[in-house]
């Protein structure tokens, strides 16, 4: 009892002490939150009552419909589609380019290996700027330009080089009596590394999945420039021109409710894994 | 077995080699290459190319909007750059120091980071700086600065303060993960032992914590640098029709002056000048990561 008294009294100390601390970040979150908030608010309310600001009372009742508009008229369900297409597809290749990589690097010394390594980060720092120009010249010669193929290609060679920076940390942790024991029953490496090692990396290979999911998903630049006709574009460039068209429209719920379901996917999918793309962030950033 | 093993380092490493030669190695010298050369079209062909010296650069420095897009891009490397590691260390120490909730504190803090640049640039212009019904202009109404509330957000004089706010807004999130990172990987008992010497919360900081985080605080650099070098969607949002001096960056620019849109200010195609900008950015990331280098590798503490 005496114990259980005093432990309360010095955690009640400590929580005084640390006032400050939830004070500045309660105000952080709570800007976030009424940031978010207030556009899935207007996201069902109208562009006059947006306009009033009276977007708590819901006077006319909610309007669903903005999402119908935005997911028809303004295209944004052929942009949603295009998104999913891109990112799901080049999720799953990068893993298959990068993980057999990744695994010979961080498990065989041969020369030039730590070359390799260095070569893979150094991607991380060269500017989009530095690649961008001819590549264009050369697809544009090849006549692959703004089309869905060549946006998924540069999706996965852009996103390559971390993924292989991020296994390469993953599979140097796992033990390497694995492969021993592989090798004693017989497996030839090759074998190994696709029966055993890949599905020892799963969480790894989960975790960094998640973040090139969100990085492909909300991807600007790129498809700005290898991916921009009504038809290829995806979510990111399609908002961009949607939100040039409603200003001419005045359509504002119709314009948030195509912001909600843009952000939408990723959001949800944050909701329930942010654990694994924080690791994901601070396992890549802390390595370089 | 020495054989068996080097075909397969060979066909396991070939494919991500191959792409990264084909879109990194490639790409990246030839803009080198092309900077030196007056080059009209992205797409015109090598034997089109003239040799220009350094001439790109130099027009490139006699052009006042590259000039203010020079200007804007040092600015957001600096004071945006001084303003979120601040706060994001601040909020890293808040959030190490046995806070509760501190995993959903970090979540919410992170998540600008998971949504859309387009979908956060449109929340902010749309709602927080709106001069209507904004958020700003609500709380600054309702404190009763009704001068202050009027203040058009995102007009000419105020754009460009709008935009560095909202862009490291989003920032703060992941340079505050690196920090943490760094912080919890510091032993307890070198806080146990100097709370037992007497030292304060200040004195704790100032004495462990920030001489540990050097390492990260270069690490928490060099990405900030390579991070604001592509300093662009939230040009082209706070700016959609044209480039204006207040809001233009070396990669809106080049973009402009590149690819051109059809109401583009800039009229004539130089892509040797747009090859020319993306060398000078990769120039500073490569001088941030020297430098950060040579100051943290005198005195570097392992843990």
């Amino acid at each position: 009892m005496a114990n259980k008294k005093i432990r309360q009294k010095t955690n009640w100390k400590k929580e005084l002490a640390l006032a400050p601390g939830y004070l500045i970040v309660g105000i952080w979150v709570v800007f976030t939150f009424v940031l978010i908030g207030w556009i899935i608010l207007a996201s069902f309310s109208t562009t006059r009552e947006i306009f009033d600001g009276n977007l708590f009372k819901f006077a006319t009742g909610l309007h669903p419909e903005n999402y119908v508009k935005a997911w028809k008229t303004h295209k944004v369900s052929s942009y949603f589609m295009n998104s999913l297409v891109y990112t799901l597809i080049s999720c799953t290749v990068v893993i298959i380019v990068a993980a057999p990589a990744a695994y010979v690097l961080s498990r065989f010394k041969f020369r030039g290996n730590g070359f390799l390594q260095n070569l893979f980060a150094t991607a991380l720092g060269i500017p989009a700027i530095m690649i961008i120009m001819p590549l264009f010249a050369l697809f544009s010669q090849m006549h692959v330009n703004q089309s869905r193929g060549l946006l998924i290609f540069l999706y996965i060679a852009i996103n390559v080089p971390f993924t292989v920076f991020f296994l390469n940390t993953f599979f140097h942790n796992l033990s390497v009596t694995f492969e021993e024991a592989a090798a004693i029953d017989g497996c030839s490496p090759m074998k190994t590394f696709w029966m055993i090692m890949l599905p020892l990396a799963q969480p790894g290979i989960i975790t960094v999945t998640i973040f090139n999911f969100i990085t492909i998903w909300n991807e600007y630049f790129i498809s700005l420039i290898f991916a921009n006709t009504a038809k290829t574009r995806p979510v990111a460039v399609g908002l961009y021109s949607m939100i040039q068209s409603m200003r001419y429209t005045g359509d504002w719920g119709g314009m948030f409710a195509a912001v909600v379901i843009v952000f939408l996917p990723t959001f949800i999918l944050y909701i329930f894994l942010s654990e694994k793309i924080i690791a994901s962030v601070t396992g890549g950033a802390i390595k370089g | 077995m020495k054989t068996k093993n080097k075909s397969m380092i060979v066909i396991f490493l070939a494919p991500a080699i191959f792409l990264y030669t084909m879109v990194f190695l490639y790409p990246t010298i030839r803009t080198v290459i092309m900077s030196f050369f007056k080059v009209e079209g992205v797409t015109d062909a090598v034997s089109a190319w003239k040799f220009n010296g350094l001439g790109n650069f130099r027009t490139l420095f006699h052009t006042p909007l590259f000039m203010s897009a020079l200007q804007n891009i040092s600015l957001i490397w600096l004071v945006g750059g001084v303003g979120v590691m601040l706060v994001s260390l601040l909020f890293g120490v808040i959030l190490t120091s046995g806070v509760h909730g501190k995993s959903f504190f970090r979540s919410v803090i992170y998540l600008p980071n998971v949504i859309s640049a387009v979908a956060m640039g449109t929340m902010w212009i749309n709602y927080v700086y709106n001069p209507n019904f904004g958020l700003l202009s609500s709380i600054l109404k309702t404190l009763g600065f009704s001068e202050a509330a009027a203040t058009q957000w995102t007009g000419p004089e105020m754009v460009f303060w709008s935009m560095l706010v909202a862009y490291c807004f989003g920032m703060v999130g992941y340079h505050m993960l690196i920090w943490m990172s760094g912080i919890e990987r510091i032993p307890v008992d070198f806080y146990e032992a100097a709370t037992i010497e007497g030292a304060n919360v200040f004195q704790r900081f100032s004495k462990i914590t920030l001489p540990l985080l050097k390492g990260v605080c270069r690490t928490n650099i060099v990405l900030w640098t390579v991070s604001t070098m592509a300093f662009f969607v939230w040009s082209q949002l706070f700016s959609p029709v044209n480039l204006s001096a207040s809001t233009v960056t070396p990669m809106s620019y080049m973009y402009e002056l590149v690819f051109g849109a059809s109401n583009s200010a800039i009229t004539v195609r130089d892509s040797g000048a747009g090859a020319a900008i993306g060398v000078i950015l990769t120039i500073v990331v490569v001088i941030v990561f020297l430098f950060t280098q040579l100051i943290v590798r005198h005195d570097d503490v392992e843990l």
